[in-house]
């Protein structure tokens, strides 16, 4: 099979060349929540979205909630999925609590929208590198056979948003290294509410960014831009994208 | 504003119109490059990567498509689940936050 990445610049650093494969297979593989099947169905209408009359009239809406309408999309999932996927990954920067509250009254569990959340995400981000290095976003994988195993992480609680998450305090063993140094930023909290998509999530975000931030200048990381050339670019994007975090 | 461990002074109003370098080396195309990959415009996209490789090589325009597509991701996921800025952090950074408008943001409780 030729290799999906194969277009990347050769100077692509060793280690975001080897999370991208990663990342990408894992987006086949069955989550806690979703299967397999979901999760690549997922990552094709993040794709789609971009194309989405409703979600190009609403980005240019004063408020996004004022315009009414239905999402040009692929089919294969649920109308409250695609509330998800879609504005999350053309408008992020104006998700409310009422959107939130709508997507659950619409019968999504808590637990599903954080996974969704998380794929989403990760194919937005593989896609955003390959459309910033010049190379075509890859086909998406072969969706892995399987059931998820469905089971609530008993020990989230809600908040600091208004979804659960896992505190510190509150870890089990199979998180006993997730907060390790000191790393108890809410952003590594959000998502925790689904444990086995950390490690999805975060092996791909930390060789892109860094694993911790808190280093010196750049510590003894590698890189071809200095640590005011990252911190700019971060919050220059995340400003393009309306985040105050 | 100066940077803590360089003494280098940045102005970080180019953050929020990308209309300057901020005193960040190549701040401009990096902003235009910034802008062009969270907007999926392809076009300029293309336009601003030749600018970033032409002044300051391929491996730096990598590494900065790197830190732009991880930061398609912590916005996104501060935003989906509604969480706060962390109440230190909100504290050392009220005069940055007020002098960069960035209140405005902070829609997500409606």
């Amino acid at each position: 099979m030729s290799d999906p990445f194969a277009d990347v610049p050769a100077t692509t650093r060793g280690d975001i060349r080897a999370a991208l494969p990663i990342a990408r297979q894992r987006l086949a593989e069955p989550g806690a929540w979703l299967t397999g099947a979901e999760r690549v169905a997922v990552a094709a209408e993040v794709r789609q979205s971009w194309n989405c009359a409703l979600c190009n009239e609403r980005k240019n809406a004063l408020s996004p909630y004022t315009v009414a309408g239905e999402h040009d999309h692929l089919g294969a999932l649920p109308a409250a999925w695609l509330d998800i996927v879609h504005p999350l990954t053309t408008d992020s920067g104006r998700l409310t609590r009422a959107w939130y509250q709508g997507i659950r009254d619409a019968g999504v569990a808590e637990d599903e929208f954080v996974e969704i959340v998380s794929v989403t995400i990760v194919a937005v981000v593989m896609d955003s590198l390959m459309i910033g290095v010049g190379a075509e976003p890859p086909a998406l994988p072969e969706p892995v056979a399987g059931e998820p195993k469905r089971v609530r992480a008993e020990e989230a609680t809600l908040g600091p948003g208004w979804v659960s998450t896992i505190a510190p305090e509150n870890v089990r063993p199979r998180m006993a290294d997730y907060y390790a140094n000191e790393s108890y930023f809410y952003i590594r909290r959000s998502l925790t509410l689904v444990p086995e998509e950390l490690p999805k999530y975060w092996d791909l975000m930390d060789p892109l960014y860094m694993s911790d931030p808190r280093v010196e200048e750049l510590g003894d990381l590698k890189r071809s831009i200095n640590r005011a050339q990252i911190e700019f670019l971060a919050a220059r994007s995340s400003a393009l994208l309306g985040c105050f975090y | 504003m100066s940077g803590d461990h360089t003494g280098d002074e940045y102005d970080l109003n180019a953050v929020m119109n990308g209309k300057a370098d901020g005193g960040v080396p190549h701040g401009s195309i990096l902003s235009a490059f910034a802008e062009g990959i969270c907007r999926n415009d392809r076009a300029a996209t293309a336009t601003a990567r030749a600018a970033v490789v032409e002044a300051m090589g391929e491996a730096a325009m990598v590494d900065a498509a790197a830190v732009i597509a991880a930061f398609n991701a912590y916005p996104r996921a501060a935003d989906a689940t509604g969480i706060p800025l962390e109440d230190a952090k909100a504290e050392m950074t009220v005069g940055l936050r007020e002098d960069l408008g960035l209140e405005a943001f902070n829609t997500g409780g409606v």
